[in-house]
């Protein structure tokens, strides 16, 4: 890894078609100058941007990952980039869950006028993440990506999906019952449900291979025992893992 | 009250102020769907109710479904009940209410408007197939209630995989709401905008049955209970080592997984203790906590279970001899001690118990996971529904019962069974259920069968000239198969052999879900015989019987293996052996499946009267059950008057007398026209069957002969107080036993003076001879050494003992008793007291009494006036010559052994005939009149109706083979077949024929055939080799 | 015996011979063996698996006739298991079939086969250990006597 003085980050820029992407055509148009650090991906909405592309982006070694919208009320699509806030929100709380820096995933609003800002953004954020050094700095890569991959597959969860697109019909119109969940009991929920499905998640990465006993399994994620133990309940349950040995006192899981 | 006829014998004034007779309501509201409410409901709709269960939880089960097995027999707790919850389940005549609470109650004894709410489940339970997707997906974790927390359900749940009804239901509680679970839904029985619902039910009778709630253990600090991790509730445990609870049976602890070697059981946590409240003895937690340790043992084999005990409170029948297999078999450990506090180490969650031992010593131990004996206690749910519908509780929330009337509510038409009147184990509480449902019956006897309906079968398939297709179903049975026998590659096998078309394995087979799928294989594959390989036929043969017939097939297309009882069982650790074994055992049913035929049963007329043999409490009560339902009893004593034992009772542990009672209850019985009473009667001879039984009787100095006609027996033959050779008993006068002492103190006998007593507990119980405990004679001795001091409170008492066995409400009176200064000094085996006649200081002849003393630690003298020897109670000799009559067995201790400890205390495997009171084992009052009370019910399922239909498995004559030898004739033991001189044949007259093939097996010409057991059927399965 | 010393009586005869393991059928009665039989699986007590059950209404109703099919077919030991004399489910269905099974075990042994591989036993319903301590002793008895050979089809 080459020392940090000389480092220069990766980032992965997702951009709105009607607006982000104008405003960077805009910048270029002016030739407003800024670092050359981000490569773009062009979508038709910030609101197209799947939690799980964000981390695909992290998995393929990018150092930072931005999303840029339209501003709220601009959207051409109507409600695009309120969906992206809200599901950059969750992923922002997971990335901090598996100790990965939040600030390494940008959601903004650039629109087709702001060539200008759009310039400054890019420099900020680069600048930003060079500060923060690389993605890997100080951990063993293996154990990074377990987590990222853990991650993406939470997000990946059918019912991570639902609640993810639920949310705003939830918090804001009312559930099946008629009745509007707060924003709290919303995100307990949510946060939760995602940290469970990325627990579960790392444990089957876990067991792939070797068979552990659940305390060997909390050792390694740094989670509570007591977790462990639940989620390869559910697991075992789930017909996902089972007990391969016994050794000593200790049922060890596998895969199956 | 209105009286005539049938009716005339109702005498209890409490119902004769009730409802008049004609507007009595034929219908039963049972609340509470435990093992208890269904017995009780079972029983009911069997004898021609309406029956409608009213559950607080989302299906009927409750704590015994889940537990994972049962002492002493160490059965599977699902197995056994799993039958009967579908039997209620798919019963015609009783409705379930799920998710609902009684709301209020109006109208009296006979005729109740009862108003119940239904919580909204917000799932249609019609058109939930149990699919589960929706709990697949559902996003929010809501704690899995029904295995206590260790685990995580959905927000759409259902309560356990068996559950009947198989619904799920959505947790208001936790759901967010979002939706999802309509969408997975493809059987559309998702419905958000479901309502409470409320229901007005009419019926003439209420049982409750609600149970009674675990204690929580969190209150007693000292234990940990919530703050650590590996601390958990006997409930818990039996859940861990449930193989459909969390860890599939493996015993691992909650904290990390890890198996736990050393494992602490504390026994009375919330019982035996004033600090909490609740000074009783939960009766069941020594039994449940050596069964714990035992299976732990048994799925563990390096698991150290350790017991931590006041006394050993194992009074029931064969509970002693569980306690010794578990000391010396699995090396349990048990320390007697009350310990102190449980406390944690951080690092590795292990726990350390401080005691002190029984030389007063404080240890400590450390153990891996700690197991709290929970008690049982009311909760706030109970008190609210004995608040809606008025009925007293006692001091701790139990319901009030008297003694005489233990299902008897204070309010009447209203009748409690199980736990709720105090705590009890399965067996009682399935008595005590049966007993209630009589007392129901009484109630509305004259409304029997006015508001049923029958059941209607579709119309037999004819697979006459199709050639056999057979369907397999293998059950896993949780791992109580699959963990020993390679149940897919059984699947597999069973696939490759001739005819069987389809085969698949499933968890447990019985569970109401399978049987539906069931149904759904025999129309997928035309299925036309179908094999289950499971357990054994002896108890799961009818549900599965009933489950093909329901698709049209006849009940007797159908064969079963026996994979679990005579394989996995007992080839534990053979598991390839046990296997090969498994596949034969398939591929011999499928050899007798091919060559199955549908079979008719006969129909039977049924003698709608009952003989009761014994005219002691149980006999009568019994008696007066029948009486009250309208059937006629022919009532038989064997000594000159009626009472029994409870002649030498006279009085109870409250002080109140039971003359009265005793003679009230004989008045009863003698005026009642429905009785007739034989005194110093012998019975000479039983033949017949169920429902057409002839008994001949010889009555009174000169024998006089007299035969009756009757539909069932009831055998209610009692107990004798033993006859102690020891102590110098029969010796000195001054020894006495139990009931000789109550004699003189009711007599008044006892001087005023005071005396020195010595009572010795366990005379003739406990010991080699007579290995079981007597049951009552702690409860006797705290009694009369209680009375002892109401005559002289100066008289000094003590009590020699080996455990202190005063269940249930009676442990009251131990404490009462030890206030009142009685000496309690416990012995063992090793250190029998000594009685010795010597010579005291003053010159005179004096008892001594030399007994150690474990809390002085050295051996003490005590001078006594009188020894008094709590003498067991052992079975009359004649139990032998009527259970050989009767066909019936007995159990080692020389008592009437019952069809199945658990579920069928009452019955026989012999249909028609059942056992109650001290006949059946050792019991006190209440339960004896319980069980005569249940015996009553069981016998009037069959009374109640105008016929029965009999086993079809019955010898066939081929008239073209028979030469009309008369061989047969002389075989068969219930001269069921005749020679037709004519045309010189033999006929079987299939009313008589019971189905054993005697004939069959002599035959020479091979003429006379057994259906179902076939010639062919059999040789098939020989071949198959 | 004890289960514990059955256990290591079956452990005995696996280690004797690894290769032969005989084939043992019963014929329990539904009422009383058989009921026995369930209950030393309740009671979790082992005995050896060499025994395949064909469920009976009575030992009565076992024709001499299935017997020699059996020997016939390969198996090599036979268990006839009722209720105790005066227990029978069909009063003396038992007795028929003991007097039965005499004659038959006279005949067989007079064309050859020995007598210990025709057993005849009485188990309660109550005696499970009973059982499983037939059952080691009949199979430890067809061992010692080895594979049946006469009467054996093709043979």
């Amino acid at each position: 890894m080459a020392p940090t003085e000389e480092f220069e980050p990766r980032i992965l820029g997702f951009l709105c078609n009607w607006c982000s992407y104008a405003g960077a055509d805009l910048a270029g148009v002016s030739r407003f100058q800024y670092p050359t650090n981000v490569r773009i991906i062009r979508v038709m909405c910030s609101g197209r941007v799947d939690p799980t592309l964000v981390f695909e982006g992290f998995i393929n070694g990018m150092d930072g990952v931005m999303v840029l919208g339209c501003h709220p009320g601009d959207c051409h699509y109507l409600t695009g980039n309120y969906y992206a806030e809200r599901r950059m929100k969750s992923v922002k709380s997971i990335l901090e869950y598996i100790g990965v820096e939040p600030d390494r995933l940008l959601l903004d609003w650039v629109s087709a006028a702001e060539g200008e800002r759009y310039a400054a953004m890019v420099k900020g954020f680069t600048e930003k993440i060079r500060g923060l050094g690389p993605l890997d700095k100080e951990k063993p890569v293996e154990e990074l990506m377990q987590k990222l991959i853990a991650a993406r597959e939470a997000f990946a969860q059918h019912r991570t999906r639902w609640l993810v697109g639920k949310e705003k019909e939830m918090v804001e119109e009312g559930n099946v019952f008629g009745d509007k969940v707060s924003q709290e009991e919303f995100d307990k929920v949510m946060i939760g449900s995602l940290r469970k499905e990325y627990v579960t998640n790392r444990i089957l990465l876990s067991v792939k291979d070797d068979a552990l006993s659940a305390r060997e399994i909390a050792n390694r994620l740094g989670v509570p025992s007591k977790d462990v133990v639940r989620s390869l309940i559910n697991l075992e349950r789930d017909g996902s893992v089972a007990v391969a040995e016994v050794s000593d006192s200790s049922p060890k899981y596998r895969r199956i | 009250m209105g009286v005539k006829g049938k009716e005339s014998t109702i005498v209890d004034p409490k119902i004769a102020a009730s409802t008049p007779v004609s507007s009595r309501i034929g219908a039963v509201l049972v609340v509470g769907g435990g093992v208890g409410g269904v017995q009780a409901a079972l029983d009911l709709a069997e004898s021609g109710f309406k029956v409608y269960i009213v559950d607080s939880t989302s299906s009927i089960g409750g704590v015994m479904a889940q537990l994972d097995k049962t002492f002493p027999t160490n059965d599977c707790s699902m197995c056994i009940l799993s039958p009967k919850l579908v039997e209620c389940g798919r019963h015609l005549n009783i409705e379930i209410l799920t998710c609902s609470e009684i709301e209020g109650i109006t109208g009296k004894a006979g005729d109740f408007k009862v108003t119940v709410k239904q919580r909204p489940k917000y799932i249609d339970v019609e058109k939930c197939t149990g699919c589960s997707e929706c709990a697949k997906y559902c996003p929010v974790d809501a704690i899995d209630v029904f295995n206590e927390g260790l685990s995580e359900r959905a927000a759409v749940y259902v309560k356990y995989p068996q559950a009947v009804p198989l619904a799920y239901m959505i947790d208001r509680d936790v759901c967010i709401g979002c939706g999802l679970c309509e969408s997975m839904c493809l059987a559309d029985a998702i419905h958000y905008d479901d309502q409470e619902g409320e229901r007005e039910l009419n019926v003439g009778a209420i049982i409750l049955a609600p149970g009674l709630e675990e204690f929580d253990a969190s209150i007693k600090s000292e234990y940990g209970y919530g703050k650590f991790r590996n601390v958990i509730t006997s409930i818990e445990f039996e859940r861990i080592l449930s193989a459909s609870g969390p860890f599939r049976g493996r015993v691992q602890r909650p904290s990390d997984g890890e198996i736990p070697r050393r494992i602490a059981f504390i026994q009375c946590v919330g019982s035996r203790d004033t600090t909490c409240g609740n000074s009783y003895c939960s009766s069941v937690c020594c039994m449940y906590a050596t069964k714990e340790a035992v299976i732990a043992k048994e799925h563990q084999k390096d698991v150290e279970p350790t017991i931590f005990y006041i006394d050993m409170r194992s009074y029931g029948k064969d509970f002693d001899k569980y306690i010794e297999r578990a000391k010396e078999e699995y090396g349990v450990r048990f320390i007697r001690c009350r310990v102190s506090s449980v406390s944690e180490d951080p690092e590795t969650k292990n726990l350390r118990i401080r005691y002190e031992n029984e030389e007063g010593k404080i240890v400590e131990e450390e153990f891996d996971l700690v197991v709290l004996s929970v008690g049982f206690e009311s909760s706030e749910g109970i008190r609210e529904l004995a608040y809606r519908l008025d009925i007293e509780l006692d001091e701790y929330g139990f319901c009030k019962t008297p003694i005489f009337h233990p299902l008897e509510t204070s309010k009447p038409g209203i009748f409690v069974c199980g736990a709720f009147s105090s705590p009890k184990d399965i067996p009682e509480t399935v008595m005590q259920a049966s007993g209630a449902a009589a007392c129901a019956e009484g109630l509305l006897s004259p409304s029997r069968g006015t508001l049923i309906k029958s059941k209607e079968y579709p119309g037999e398939r004819t697979i006459r000239g199709q050639p056999p297709r057979i369907g397999v179903f293998v059950c896993h049975c949780g791992i109580n198969i699959g963990g020993v026998v390679d149940v897919p590659n059984v699947v597999e096998y069973a696939r490759t052999l001739p005819h069987v078309v389809y085969s698949e394995a499933n968890l447990y087979t019985c569970s109401s879900d399978t049987q539906k799928l069931i149904k759904e294989k025999i129309e997928e594959y035309d299925l036309n015989r179908v094999i289950v390989a499971s357990c054994t036929p002896r108890t799961h043969e009818p549900l599965f019987q009933e489950t093909i017939r329901e698709s049209g097939l006849n009940r007797y297309l159908f064969e079963m293996a026996n994979i679990r009882d005579q394989c996995s069982w007992v080839h534990m650790h053979e598991p390839e052996a046990a296997t090969e074994k498994a596949r034969d055992l398939v591929r011999m049913a499928v050899a007798k499946a091919s060559k199955l035929e549908p079979l008719e049963r006969l129909s039977l007329s049924v003698i709608p009267r009952g003989l009761v043999v014994g005219g002691g409490l149980a006999g009568m009560t019994s008696a007066l059950a029948l009486a009250e339902q309208g059937f006629q009893v022919y009532l038989v004593e064997k000594e000159k008057e009626l009472g029994g034992f409870l002649r030498h009772i006279h009085y109870l542990l409250d002080g109140s007398e039971t003359k009265k009672h005793l003679e009230d209850l004989i008045e009863k019985v003698q005026s009642n026209k429905m009785i007739e009473i034989f005194l110093e009667a012998k019975i000479e001879e039983i033949s017949g069957y169920v429902g057409n039984f002839k008994t001949a009787i010889a009555i009174g100095e000169d024998r006089e002969k007299r035969e009756v006609e009757h539909g069932v027996v009831l055998v209610a033959t009692g107990g004798e107080e033993y006859h102690p050779d020891q102590h110098l008993y029969g010796k000195d006068p001054r020894v006495l036993t139990q009931l000789e002492l109550e004699e003189r103190l009711s007599s008044k006998k006892f001087s005023g003076e005071p005396q020195n007593v010595v009572m010795i507990q366990c005379i003739g119980s406990r010991d080699d001879t007579h290995p079981y405990c007597s049951r009552m004679c702690c409860s006797e001795a705290v009694k009369n050494a209680l009375k002892l001091k109401e005559v002289n409170p100066k008289s000094e008492v003590f009590i020699l003992y080996r455990d202190i066995r005063t269940y249930g409400i009676a442990e009251k009176y131990y404490l009462k008793a030890r206030e009142e200064g009685v000496t309690f000094i416990r012995y063992n085996d090793t250190n029998e007291p000594r009685v010795v006649e010597q010579t005291s200081d003053e010159g005179g002849k004096v008892l001594a009494i030399t007994v150690f003393d474990p809390t002085l630690g050295e051996e003490i003298l005590i001078e006594a006036d009188f020894v008094v020897l709590s003498a067991g109670v052992v079975p009359p000799k004649a139990n032998e010559s009527l259970a050989k009559m009767l066909k019936v067995p007995l159990n080692e201790d020389g008592f009437f052994l019952e069809a199945h400890v658990k579920l069928r205390p009452v019955d026989f495997s012999t249909e028609g005939v059942f056992v109650c009171g001290m006949a059946h084992a050792p019991k006190s009052i209440e339960e004896s009149i319980s069980q005569a009370r249940a015996a009553a019910s069981r016998a009037s399922t069959i009374l109640a109706r105008d016929a029965i239909e009999a086993e079809g498995v019955t010898a066939d004559v081929n008239d073209r083979r028979c030469n009309g030898c008369g061989l047969c004739v002389l075989v068969c033991a219930y001269n069921a077949i005749e020679i037709d001189e004519e045309k010189k044949v033999a006929v079987v007259n299939t009313a008589l024929c019971k189905g054993c093939g005697a004939c069959t097996a002599t035959c020479r010409p091979a003429a006379i055939d057994l259906r179902g057991f076939t010639n062919e059927q059999l040789v098939s399965v020989i071949n198959s080799f | 015996m004890t289960s514990v010393e059955i256990k290591s009586e079956s452990k005995k005869i696996e280690d004797m011979d690894k290769e032969w393991e005989p084939k043992v059928l019963a014929f329990l009665c539904n009422w009383c063996s058989y009921a026995g039989a369930d209950l030393a699986g309740i009671g979790r007590i082992q005995y050896p698996p060499n025994i395949r059950v064909i469920r009976v209404p009575c030992s009565g109703r076992v024709n001499p006739f299935f017997l020699i099919k059996s020997l016939q077919c390969g198996i090599d030991g036979i268990l006839v298991s009722g209720c105790h004399p005066g227990e029978c489910h069909y009063v003396s269905g038992n007795l028929v079939a003991r007097r039965r099974f005499a004659v038959l075990k006279s005949l067989m042994e007079y064309i050859g086969i020995e007598p210990g591989r025709l057993n005849f036993s009485w188990v309660s319903a109550a005696e499970g250990e009973k059982f499983s301590r037939v059952v080691s002793e009949v199979v430890k008895e067809v061992k010692a006597l080895g594979p049946v050979k006469r009467l054996v089809k093709g043979e």
